[in-house]
């Protein structure tokens, strides 16, 4: 069975890029719009990897990170977080709240690819 | 692989229309309440996705206008820029032009006209105003690369990955399985060895943490920075060195593991790998043997010995006046010198694995501070003397901690002040005259002079009035009376235990010192012997008696007539081919009785950037000097480094060159302020 990527980011055309790019490569995706919207997606089902924005509206990505580490099922679960260039101090918050891995904006869809399956196979 | 992504284009565009009406209101919602920091978060918000969206459909020119209406919002979030009446009729305007921008090359695949482009200037010049100050616009699509830029793809090559997971890697979400299996997509993975040494007994065995190793064998087109990459995730808490495998000689060439990730990465690896014959060949099983370092120290002891008997018997030799007996030691004598070369050489280790620890020190240390540090090595292949290089790690460390902790401001306070926000910190060494430097920079805030000058005067350690250099006063922080908590704290740091710094590397034979400028940074320089046994010494004599001065620090010796030797006697300086040699009369200096023979030489000797003469009377040539310390007795001597034995059997002091300078341009400092001085006048 596919693994479940979920996809949080208030751009739609960046969750849209991503989901391309993911069900291209055979993974299942789920999408979600802010940090708030992100969570309710993560019961219910399997998430095996998550790919969060930092900013966002309602709920950041930090703080979601955070929330998502609280979360007994989630405590292995690989997050990768979009940062950009002109916020390297998010990256290393990111880090440390839990999203050891990231991917950087603007991002290629290849790239995206290749920092998801360092991480988990379809 | 084709990923179509036309559909994905058209939902960008309607979602920037969507984000430029927002910023639209939110700037005109700013316009009348100032103070709304909601709506100067949804206007960043809106730039900031447009910006990220675009990028990736590869809209340079959306991205690099977006670029800088983007900077301006952050630095209106934080504050440093005001909002007013201005600046809100800018941004306006470049909402307007953006959606142009979206519009003409976003739908229609088109590039501007030139009246937008005229626009667009006059949109970037008003922005600039609101930039950091000598904030260069950057040129934002270098990080749209595909994933294999930077990395050398030429032959095949056989690359050696070595892997220590850190314990906390399963909680991180990694799973070191995957990172092989994506290694897989890169090449063939020859051989994989899974090291299980470090798990522990099943009683202390926690199943949520990774004690796993792995030694892999890959054969890959793939250059050393995309293997690098590979490991990006867990480079945190994990161990990882990636050396190409030299089939032909089975040995390794090491190829410094660069940790540091992402673009700055290409021109390093990439000169790495045109040259790695240049690099230092690394330990691979076969080629070398392990011997145990106490085995080499009473080596080198005894080829000690052996040169100073050899230096007796070349003596005995000459006294004889037998010929082919002179021939026969001098051979003997060039034998040895080679064998306490090669003896030498076999404790030289490359000052690279002791550099090498300092990144994971800068790693966390900067993430301890909240700062963002990348640390440059070069010159990892210098070699030095083992013991040199063990004992030099913790001064080196404390060097570091303080360039974090008090050079390298925050991020907030480095964009402030017009700098890029990661701060930068390099160690670098050189050979250089017969010493090894090490140098740490940081670009950081710099040492604040005043401040130093300051607190040096309330301690006492400077005359108040004194006229010192810049230098001089930067090297004040390594005076013991000068680190204190207060000055921790008043002084944006530094000092702190510095005074221990200087004294572990007085005691391997070595100086320090530090040029600061405001603003740009600090440069701390170590220099240390290349050894700490034996040098190579020059002989000369006074009465009786003979000393000596390391070679590499004597640049020449002149002969001092009888004229010359007066007007210098009452000057104190020497004039050199137009330059000023500050002299010093070693048979005063020591306080030899008697006076001097009617010839006198002068030995120019000079190091770091000072240079001076001594005055002695005979020049007894080079000599093979083994060093043997001087006793508790002598410890508190000035100007005498150690002792060693002759080939005569006599005993031979030898000078302590840095001290003798550094008296001299102390005294230098105290002629500038007093109108004449006693016995060494200069300058």
């Amino acid at each position: 069975m596919a693994k479940n990527v979920l996809v949080v980011d208030d751009s739609s055309s960046v969750r849209q890029v991503v989901g391309i790019a993911l069900k291209s490569a055979g993974y299942d995706v789920i999408e979600a719009c802010d940090g708030r919207d992100a969570l309710g997606k993560l019961t219910g089902q399997k998430v095996h990897l998550i790919i969060s924005d930092v900013n966002m509206p309602n709920m950041d990505g930090i703080t979601f990170v955070k929330e998502v580490k609280k979360l007994a099922s989630y405590k292995f679960t690989p997050i990768i977080m979009l940062t950009t260039e002109s916020q390297e101090s998010k990256k290393a918050e990111g880090q440390a709240a839990g999203a050891k891995a990231w991917v950087v904006k603007p991002f290629q869809p290849a790239q995206m690819l290749a920092a998801v399956s360092k991480l988990i196979l379809p | 692989m084709s990923i179509n992504l036309d559909q994905a284009l058209q939902t960008f565009i309607v979602e920037a229309h969507e984000l430029l009406q927002v910023m639209e209101q939110s700037l005109l919602q700013l316009e009348t309440e100032p103070a709304d920091q909601g709506a100067i978060g949804a206007i960043f918000r809106a730039a900031h996705t447009i910006k990220g969206s675009a990028g990736l459909f590869g809209l340079t020119p959306v991205v690099g206008f977006t670029h800088i209406v983007e900077d301006v919002l952050d630095r209106l979030r934080d504050g440093s820029v005001a909002v007013d009446a201005t600046l809100i009729a800018v941004l306006l305007k470049c909402g307007d032009h953006m959606l142009e921008l979206i519009n003409v090359v976003a739908s229609r695949g088109e590039t501007l006209p030139p009246a937008a482009l005229e626009r667009e200037a006059a949109l970037r010049e008003a922005l600039s105003r609101y930039q950091a100050p000598t904030h260069l616009p950057e040129t934002v699509p270098q990080s749209i690369q595909t994933v294999d830029a930077g990395a050398g793809t030429s032959a095949e090559l056989l690359w050696h990955i070595s892997l220590r997971f850190g314990v906390e890697v399963f909680r991180n979400g990694m799973d070191p399985l995957s990172f092989l299996r994506y290694l897989e997509t890169l090449g063939q993975i020859t051989q994989v060895t899974t090291l299980t040494e470090t798990i522990p007994a099943l009683d202390s065995w926690d199943p949520e943490s990774c004690y796993l190793g792995f030694e892999i064998d890959l054969r890959s087109t793939a250059g050393h920075a995309t293997l690098n990459e590979v490991f990006d995730f867990v480079r945190d808490d994990c161990e990882v060195s990636i050396e190409a495998i030299h089939e032909a000689s089975d040995r390794a060439v090491s190829v410094a593991s660069e940790w540091d990730a992402q673009a700055e990465q290409g021109p390093l690896t990439a000169s790495v790998q045109r040259l790695p014959a240049a690099s230092e060949p690394k330990t691979r099983d076969g080629n070398y043997v392990r011997v145990n370092a106490d085995k080499l120290d009473e080596l080198i002891n005894l080829v000690g010995e052996l040169v100073i008997a050899s230096a007796g018997a070349s003596l005995l030799a000459r006294s004889c006046h037998n010929d082919p007996l002179q021939e026969a030691t001098s051979t003997v004598s060039g034998l040895v010198e080679e064998i306490l070369d090669g003896a030498l050489h076999l404790r030289m280790v490359p000052i690279g694995d002791t550099f090498n620890r300092f990144r994971r020190v800068v790693r966390d240390i900067s993430q301890e501070l909240g700062k963002d540090i990348e640390l440059t090595i070069s010159g990892a292949e210098t070699e030095m003397d083992k013991t040199v290089v063990e004992k030099i790690g913790d001064p080196l460390m404390h060097l570091l901690r303080n360039a974090m902790d008090h050079g390298i401001e925050s991020a907030d306070a480095r964009r402030a002040a017009g700098k890029a926000g990661k701060g930068h910190l390099s160690l670098n060494a050189y050979h250089d005259s017969g010493s090894i430097v090490i140098e740490i920079a940081d670009d950081g805030n710099g040492l604040n002079r005043e401040r130093i000058l300051e607190k040096a005067q309330e301690r006492g350690l400077v005359a108040s009035g004194a006229v010192l250099s810049d230098q001089e006063i930067y090297n004040l922080i390594f005076e013991p009376g000068f680190s204190t908590a207060e000055a921790v704290t008043n002084l944006s740091g530094r000092g702190v235990g510095m005074d221990v710094v200087k004294r572990n590397i007085t005691l391997l034979r070595g100086t320090v010192d530090l040029d600061s400028r405001p603003g740009q940074g600090t440069v701390v320089r170590i220099r240390l012997p290349l050894t700490l046994a034996i040098i190579n010494g020059f002989l000369v004599g006074i009465d009786t008696s003979t000393y000596v001065i390391p070679l590499d620090m004597v640049q020449e010796c002149i002969e001092l007539d009888v004229h010359q030797r007066q007007s210098s006697r009452d000057q104190g300086y020497l004039d050199l081919r137009g330059e000023v040699l500050p002299l010093v009369d070693l048979r005063e200096h020591f306080s030899h009785e008697g006076s001097a023979g009617r010839r006198q030489n002068v030995v120019v000797v000079r190091y770091a950037e000072h240079k001076a003469g001594l005055v002695v009377d005979d020049l007894l040539g080079e000599f093979q000097t083994v060093i043997k310390p001087l006793g508790k007795l002598f410890g508190a001597l000035r100007g005498i480094s150690g002792s060693t034995i002759l080939g005569s059997g006599a005993v031979a002091l030898i000078l302590d060159i840095p001290a003798l300078l550094n008296q001299i341009v102390q005294l230098e400092a105290r002629t500038a302020q007093a109108p004449y001085s006693p016995t060494v006048v200069a300058r």
